[in-house]
């Protein structure tokens, strides 16, 4: 199977605080692998380290390699924004701009340039019904995206996201600001990009996890205690950490 | 018991002291009502302060027309109507206050040397000062001020006795601040030209691309110093280091360019610390998204972080405003306190808040002219708290 990252002994540190120890593992394409884990164990910052948004933070370094296309992201020549065009990003909250539902999407493509009228229409179109949104808002493209419900906010995002056509999507806990029927549309949309994309997503609802996810990984305080398929790590968890995750012992 | 009544003394100590508080504002407010409501009109706005005094003669092949009729002290053989005025400066005179259009009065050319025999016409509010006129047998007359004495009289004399109207001296109304409303509108626009962007591209990168440093630290505690500095002691930083600027290109004293310059530095702290308040609002969720597809850190701050906070520098620009029109410190040095009444940007001139300190200042205060610029001050600085209001708080709003 292909692989989309290789990540090889990845320390991180907030100043003297070390947030990430020696994490190594396999991120395959074209399928979903979720991570897991309490409040504060890593999950997310590693997550930001796959399309380098933590370069943001200051007092951030980091060690180790993330390979990706056979490429170190953190070596000198790497193009970040480069990288951010390939790696897209859904963040917990959905944070749409505040201009209309057409010019969201159109942000991305705009910003490398693309000006074609008639190209963008298709990008903003196609992407909308890729995330099962068009018929929604079809009739009020060019109104403020800040009128949207937070589902079709969130929606929204996802297909800003994918109008750059990356080849990979994080996804930070897309779901823990949303009702559970908005909740669900966006685990089915999940589902569905899951064959153009590869996607990793970062959630505190272990069911969410077994749902959608190919495979997990399980975090604790800065370490991957496990990572499996899913079905293995659900049922016949090897460590005994991950199974009173799971079965809600703690966190 | 005691207890209680300690409790009521303290509560009602602070009634009265915002008592006080509000019914001094209210005082005030009062006052310049009372003494310069009056002067409140369109013309106020749009003449001259400096009161010009013209001599002119009637057309002489000027063909006479009927009148026609008006209350008042109203000559119908000539089409003028005249009233006793009281001037700011407590002199009695007698003014016009209607002229007909087929009057001769509005026909009149200057005999003003060089003036070069320009047409000219009375306005309504000019000051009569003597004038000669063909009496019934034809002879030239001269009626001096005292022989006018009031303006029934005038009235009279005119329709009686005068035959003919050969030439009048005058004197325009003058008290106008037509010259420092221009002035304040240059200051506001050339100030603001200069501090907006300078000071929007500092806060940008204050806020945005400087990282967490003692230098940084310094910048900034600095530029909070500086809006809390006496405006006087820009005014003469204006004077000592600005002046070298404008005389280059080709100020040749203290000009509205160097009080416009004067009042750009002061503003850049104003404009600096309410763009960076507007940043930090801002959410960072808006500015990681724009990363994550890819954006650049400048097409980021220009397409997304400015237009969201656009609100919040709005309201910057709307106190920079307030603060140009209620400067009067840093401009005394500046653009100087010398009244000008057709100012451009190289000559002297005063604003609105100066010209209250010029008049005030002079010989005989004018009490009611000041009061009524006070007035048209305090109503802009009402007005413009009112819209900022508005606008922070739609700017808040807009982010929940």
């Amino acid at each position: 199977m292909d692989t989309c990252f290789n990540i090889k002994d990845l320390d991180l540190y907030y100043g003297d605080k070390q947030a990430l120890k020696k994490i190594s593992m396999d991120i395959y394409k074209n399928k979903v692998t979720a991570f897991i884990g309490p409040s504060g164990c890593g999950k997310s910052t590693f997550l930001r380290c796959l399309n380098r948004m933590n370069d943001l933070i200051e007092g951030c370094r980091i060690d180790g390699t993330i390979m990706n296309e056979g490429h170190d992201i953190y070596s000198k020549n790497q193009d970040i924004v480069d990288l951010r065009t390939r790696v897209g990003m859904v963040f917990q909250k959905p944070n749409p701009f505040p201009m209309s539902i057409y010019d969201n999407i159109a942000y991305g493509p705009r910003c490398q340039g693309l000006k074609d009228k008639k190209k963008l229409d298709e990008i903003v179109i196609t992407s909308l019904k890729q995330v099962a949104l068009y018929d929604e808002v079809a009739s009020r493209l060019h109104e403020s995206a800040m009128g949207l419900s937070g589902g079709q906010q969130q929606r929204l995002c996802i297909a800003r996201c994918i109008a750059m056509s990356p080849d990979v999507i994080l996804m930070d806990e897309p779901t823990s600001a949303l009702d559970p029927i908005s909740t669900s549309k966006i685990e089915d949309l999940i589902m569905e990009l899951k064959k153009d994309y590869t996607i990793i997503i970062v959630t505190h609802n272990m069911q969410q996890a077994a749902r959608i996810s190919d495979y997990t990984a399980f975090f604790l305080l800065g370490e991957v205690i496990e990572m499996t398929d899913t079905d293995t790590m659900f049922s016949n968890p090897k460590d005994k950490r991950t199974e009173n995750y799971i079965t809600g012992r703690f966190g | 018991m005691k207890r209680k009544y300690k409790d009521i003394l303290l509560k009602d100590m602070t009634y009265i002291a915002s008592f006080i508080g509000t019914f001094i504002l209210f005082l005030i407010v009062m006052y310049l009502v009372i003494k310069g409501a009056g002067l409140i009109k369109i013309h106020l706005l749009t003449s001259n302060y400096n009161a010009e005094t013209e001599n002119a003669a009637v057309i002489e092949d000027y063909v006479y027309h009927d009148m026609t009729d008006h209350d008042g002290n109203y000559s119908k053989k000539w089409g003028i109507a005249f009233e006793d005025v009281t001037t700011s400066h407590k002199e009695e005179v007698i003014s016009v206050s209607y002229i007909d259009e087929n009057s001769p009065f509005n026909h009149l050319y200057s005999t003003v040397a060089g003036k070069n025999n320009q047409s000219v016409s009375i306005e309504e509010g000019s000051i009569v000062k003597n004038m000669y006129y063909l009496d019934d047998s034809g002879n030239k007359t001269f009626l001096s001020e005292t022989m006018m004495k009031d303006a029934a009289n005038l009235a009279s004399i005119l329709d009686e006795k005068a035959t003919g109207i050969i030439s009048i001296n005058y004197q325009s109304m003058g008290g106008g601040i037509k010259g420092s409303l221009i002035v304040t509108m240059y200051l506001i626009v050339i100030s603001l030209l200069i501090s907006l962007p300078i000071g929007v591209s500092a806060a940008i990168y204050l806020h945005e691309y400087a990282k967490k440093s003692r230098l940084n630290s310094l910048i900034r505690q600095g530029i909070d110093t500086l809006t809390g500095v006496p405006s006087i002691i820009y005014g003469l930083m204006g004077v000592t280091v600005l002046f070298p600027i404008t005389k280059l290109v080709g100020a040749k004293s203290t000009s509205v360019l160097l009080g416009a310059l004067t009042m750009a530095v002061i503003l850049l702290p104003t404009i600096i610390s309410s763009t960076t308040e507007a940043l930090i609002v801002v959410p960072q969720g808006l500015r990681d998204a724009s990363l994550s597809l890819g954006a650049t850190k400048s097409q980021t701050i220009f397409k997304v972080v400015l237009p969201s906070a656009i609100n919040g520098i709005l309201t910057g620009v709307l106190l920079s405003i307030g603060r140009v029109i209620g400067e009067s410190a840093a401009l005394v040095y500046t653009t100087s306190t010398v009244i000008n009444d057709a100012p451009t940007i190289l000559s002297q001139g005063t604003s609105l808040s100066l010209m209250i300190w010029s008049i005030m200042s002079s010989e005989q205060p004018n009490y009611e002219l000041a009061s009524a610029i006070s007035l048209i001050i305090l109503m802009v600085v009402f007005m413009i708290n009112g819209v900022v209001k508005l606008v922070s708080k739609r700017f808040v709003k807009s982010f929940e």
